[in-house]
């Protein structure tokens, strides 16, 4: 086997594509330290990424920084570079006398970081519900926007919502409470009604008090919307409902 | 779209690497519309994709101290962690639900077809001026079904209906065209 060919293969590989004994005899010479092919890789790679950044950006919603910022304060960095005691045995009582107490001490270090963290981590919490609240109030200022309230279908019980609905932008805010806890490998999904067409407005799953502030993908022009409704799907969504109707409203 | 010039990247990262919270942020606003952006582009759901953007950022935070500058750089570490976890998610959907609507495209269709027509349309606009759109259509193809949906060379054959030497050839065109596309100018 000529190089080239192991070329060839780093590009296949770098599109994840690169399957069976193939794949397993590159990696193989990959891990032989074949320099050119990892560079070749590494290029491949690096052009992927630049067509990513190429793609027309859309925005994250600024909750989930929040989010973020709230988890990583209650998670300790990385291991590479964190300092970590160095224990000696000490001679004699004084000596063990003052290793208790820096165990104690270290202890209550430890108990009062893990407060900390804990704290730090209820105030994302909260920011990022803040957040949330703060995206629903702004969309509720905006005049156009039409509130429908969704009731559940029998033999559904529990369960309702209001979607904050903007014709004009087609964009919406779905607001959920008292929904069934989401099956395994099952999802709900919402949908535009124009008379018997339903056009899907995005999969989303609840928590265990079935709430959720789902943010609607903005839709593609249709007819104007007489309806919506909630059905249980297939996880990941279906482009036509097959689940039983969960919730549905009247605009 | 985002980022920072590569010295720096690299030097938020080691900050990352040392527990830097405040690096975290500024890492986080450089790079979250990449990854959110691509992250749209693989779920196609913009709610999954928001929930593979923490997921990300977290393993950034997680995995900063085994980042390796001479095997790339911060973005292409970040778009390939994205498009890893994106694809484990699509590819555990497939298991679970043959009928996954992105899993039943009939062979040659495209993308942008699809997509047009169903609730994703605003998602479909996102390709439009990108490298990708100014590959040809066959080379696209190939290199969306193993890039962006994660089929291997041998099911990409059996999806295309192309011989398996075919689809090699069009995916190194592709991303060899590619290179030469985001080698010549900021896309």
């Amino acid at each position: 086997m000529n190089h080239e060919e192991w070329l060839e293969r780093a590009e296949i590989y770098a599109l994840g594509a690169l399957d069976g004994a193939e794949l397993r005899d590159f990696e193989a010479h990959l891990a032989s330290g074949c320099a050119e092919c990892e560079e070749r890789l590494r290029d491949s790679r690096e052009a992927l990424a630049q067509a990513a950044e190429s793609l027309a950006p859309f925005a994250p919603p600024p909750s989930v920084k929040t989010a973020l910022l709230g988890r990583i304060g209650a998670e300790s960095p990385a291991p590479a570079g964190e300092r970590r005691f160095r224990w000696s045995w000490p001679v004699g009582v004084g000596a063990l006398a003052t290793a208790g107490l820096v165990l104690l001490l270290s202890w209550q270090l430890i108990d009062t970081r893990r407060k900390l963290e804990d704290a730090q981590s209820r105030l994302g919490v909260v920011e990022s519900e803040k957040a949330q609240n703060k995206e629903v109030m702004d969309f509720l200022s905006n005049p156009q926007v039409r509130v429908v309230n969704l009731t559940g279908v029998p033999p559904t019980s529990g369960g309702k919502a209001q979607l904050l609905w903007d014709p004009v932008a087609r964009k919406g805010i779905l607001l959920t409470i008292g929904l069934s806890q989401t099956p395994a490998e099952k999802a709900y999904e919402l949908w535009g009604l124009s008379g018997s067409e339903a056009v899907p407005a995005g999969v989303f799953t609840v928590n265990e008090q079935g709430r959720v502030v789902f943010r609607l993908p903005t839709l593609p022009e249709s007819k104007p919307f007489d309806k919506f409704a909630v059905t249980l799907e297939p996880m990941g969504g279906v482009p036509k409902a097959t689940g039983p109707v969960v919730l549905v409203g009247n605009l | 779209m985002s980022g920072l010039p590569a010295d720096e990247s690299i030097q938020l990262v080691r900050q990352l690497a040392r527990g830097d919270r405040s690096a975290f942020g500024r890492f986080y606003d450089a790079y979250a519309s990449l990854v959110f952006t691509f992250a749209i582009r693989l779920l196609r759901e913009r709610a999954a994709a928001e929930d593979l953007l923490q997921e990300v950022f977290l393993q950034v935070w997680r995995d900063a101290p085994n980042y390796n500058a001479e095997r790339g750089s911060p973005e292409a570490w970040l778009v390939m962690m994205t498009r890893s976890r994106a694809i484990d998610k699509l590819r555990s959907i497939r298991r679970r639900d043959r009928s996954f609507v992105s899993m039943e495209r009939p062979s040659g269709q495209s993308y942008d077809a699809e997509v047009e027509s169903g609730a994703a349309a605003s998602e479909a606009r996102i390709m439009v001026n990108s490298a990708l759109a100014r590959l040809p259509d066959n080379q696209r193809q190939v290199l969306e079904l193993a890039y962006f949906d994660g089929l291997s060379q041998t099911e990409i054959a059996a999806r295309t209906n192309e011989p398996l030497g075919t689809v090699k050839t069009r995916m190194r065109a592709a991303l060899q065209r590619l290179r030469e596309l985001v080698g010549k100018e900021t896309v």
